[in-house]
């Protein structure tokens, strides 16, 4: 239907599956929860309580970063005339998802989706789906897991011609163990001059001690996944051996910003889109 | 989330659109009494006293699980506070379109009232999910193999029964392919696929059927193979309908022989989607589902 023939089994067993757990928090269903959706649980609810408490700005980081994913993909998928999208930490499906955005732009555009939580994973094979046969995939692979994640993804784009990457929200679950840096390399490495980086990420310098610390504590109590701050400087270098486009690394809501949006300086996401030198 | 103030225009918002099925109307007004009521501080049980009903009354007809009488909403929106004669005489006139024939009305006779519900909600859901144990959903039924299913059923029932029960499946189906049509995904036990209902000949057609509607891109089809051994449906079948409004829960539906069970309480779904969440997530993709019902439509 939606995925190429020659992907025979979906890749599990290759690569790492978060375990479905529903009595802990996942960084995905609060991310659907902070959204409206209906995709969450108890544990979900509560930990994002816990998380508004601490910082009821991550309600405005949730709904702002969705925002900039549609600005992005319509930038690429337009303006840069990007054809093929990676989209790494795919989510829950809601309104607005990747494919949408690209194919109402460029009705050929790819999109290959990919995550590591298998439950994520099923909702976006039966949701996010293309009229058009074969124009968007899905691959079941974990970021930290790259040569897998490549592997596959070479077999559905054309890794000659420019890819665009994106990172929404996701690099904060690697800690510097996992080397998000290296990793963030290897996969500019792979694909040509000409594609584009589109990442987004919590800014630990925007953000005060306290709130941090509280931050961590819910995190490191409630939810399954990990929850890394970094500030500018840190952010910034995972675009090197990129351009980085007009404005360059803003606060997300301060990237090419819809005409009569006042929300500049609310958030605490760094943001950027590069261009592979 | 939306405030909604009783005075206010946006209070009919999104009603206008759907005035054309009254089970989807039903839904939509009633969602739009749980926000006055809740904007208005009142508690089901004081809402249900001022209409001389229970509390489960006020939160079946919040559900758009009954029709709406006139009476009852002029009353509830004046212990509401919403005294906009305009607003009041647009909410009346929406009531009385809610009320009117639902196009399963001409099956009145052989439709008990339990399924009667379902078919309401069912027209007015954003996403179906469903797993089956025994049977292909009735949505994807051809109509021999609906027949088949409907005579097990109901043994003793004249042939002249049994084809309404048919035909009623088949105009139901036409959900399917309305424009903006629901999603339905539904996950599939094999044993479906390989239980010969009405015989190899009704069972291929009804296993080539499947494969057509799945390539629907608002379609979902899953199996979970044999060979993964016991999975979490213990449960048996059921549905989950979800609705776009924000504020409307999910509703499980699990039906029984003689009667259906609807479940809405958070922490009751919860279960239910956990275990859909889970068989999703373990059954074989799309695609391989695709290739394992070509299979079995060879080896019917």
């Amino acid at each position: 239907m939606d995925e190429a023939p020659a992907l025979g089994a979906d890749g599990a067993g290759q690569s790492k599956r978060l375990p479905f757990d529903t009595s802990v928090a996942n960084q995905a269903r609060i991310y659907d929860y902070l959204l409206g959706g209906k995709d969450n649980y108890e544990a979900d609810r509560v930990a994002t309580d816990a998380v508004l408490a601490v910082y009821p700005g991550m309600a405005f980081n949730a709904k702002a970063n969705r925002a900039f994913l549609g600005r992005a993909v319509r930038f690429l998928a337009g303006e840069a005339g990007i054809r093929q999208f990676l989209d790494i930490g795919t989510g829950i499906p809601t309104a607005g998802n990747t494919h949408q955005v690209a194919q109402a732009v460029a009705p050929q555009a790819r999109v290959v989706y990919v995550d590591y939580d298998p439950v994520v994973l099923a909702h976006a094979r039966a949701l996010l789906t293309s009229d058009k046969q074969g124009a968007t995939q899905y691959i079941d692979a974990d970021l930290r897991d790259t040569d897998t994640l490549l592997r596959q993804a070479r077999q559905l784009l054309d890794f000659t011609k420019p890819v665009a990457i994106t990172l929404l929200a996701v690099l904060h679950a690697m800690t510097d163990a996992d080397d998000p840096q290296g990793t963030v390399a290897k996969l500019l490495d792979a694909v040509p001059p000409g594609s584009y980086l589109a990442l987004s990420h919590i800014a630990s310098d925007l953000l005060d001690e306290e709130t941090r610390h509280g931050l961590t504590g819910v995190s490191d109590r409630m939810i399954q996944q990990d929850f890394a701050f970094r500030g500018h400087d840190e952010v910034l270098r995972f675009f090197a051996g990129t351009d980085l486009v007009p404005p360059g690394m803003v606060r997300v809501e301060e990237w090419r910003p819809e005409p009569g949006s006042d929300d500049a300086g609310r958030s605490s996401l760094w943001v950027g889109v590069g261009r592979k030198r | 989330m939306d405030s909604v103030g009783p005075d206010s225009e946006q209070l009919l918002s999104g009603l206008d659109g759907s005035a054309g099925d009254a089970a989807v109307l039903r839904i939509r007004l009633g969602g739009q009494l749980r926000r006055l009521r809740e904007a208005a501080g009142i508690t089901p049980e004081e809402a249900g006293f001022e209409i001389r009903a229970s509390r489960s009354k006020i939160s079946r007809l919040e559900n758009g699980r009954v029709k709406l009488k006139n009476r009852d909403v002029t009353d509830l929106l004046t212990l509401y506070g919403v005294r906009d004669e305009a607003v009041r005489s647009r909410f009346l006139t929406l009531v009385i379109q809610s009320s009117g024939p639902d196009w399963w009305g001409e099956y009145g006779d052989i439709l008990p009232g339990w399924f009667e519900s379902y078919l309401g909600l069912e027209a007015a859901a954003a996403t179906i999910r469903s797993f089956e144990v025994q049977f292909v959903h009735g949505l994807f039924q051809t109509a021999d193999y609906a027949r088949a299913v409907t005579r097990l059923g109901r043994k003793p029932a004249p042939e002249g029964e049994i084809e309404r029960w048919v035909n009623l499946r088949l105009k139901r189906q036409e959900l399917i392919s309305r424009p903006d049509p629901p999603n339905v995904w539904s996950v599939v036990d094999e044993a479906v696929l390989r239980r010969p209902v009405g015989g190899a000949a009704v069972m291929r057609a009804q296993l080539r059927h499947l494969i057509e509607v799945a390539q629907l891109p608002h379609v979902t089809l899953q199996v979970i193979p044999f060979a993964r051994g016991a999975h979490a449906g213990e449960s048996g079948s059921f549905t989950v309908l979800r609705f776009e409004e924000r504020d409307l829960p999910d509703v499980v539906y699990l039906e029984q022989l003689t009667n259906a069970v609807y479940l809405e309480q958070r922490s009751d779904v919860e279960r239910y989607l956990e275990v859909v969440d889970e068989i999703s997530s373990q059954a074989l993709t799309p695609d391989e589902t695709t290739r394992l019902i070509e299979q079995a439509a060879r080896e019917a």
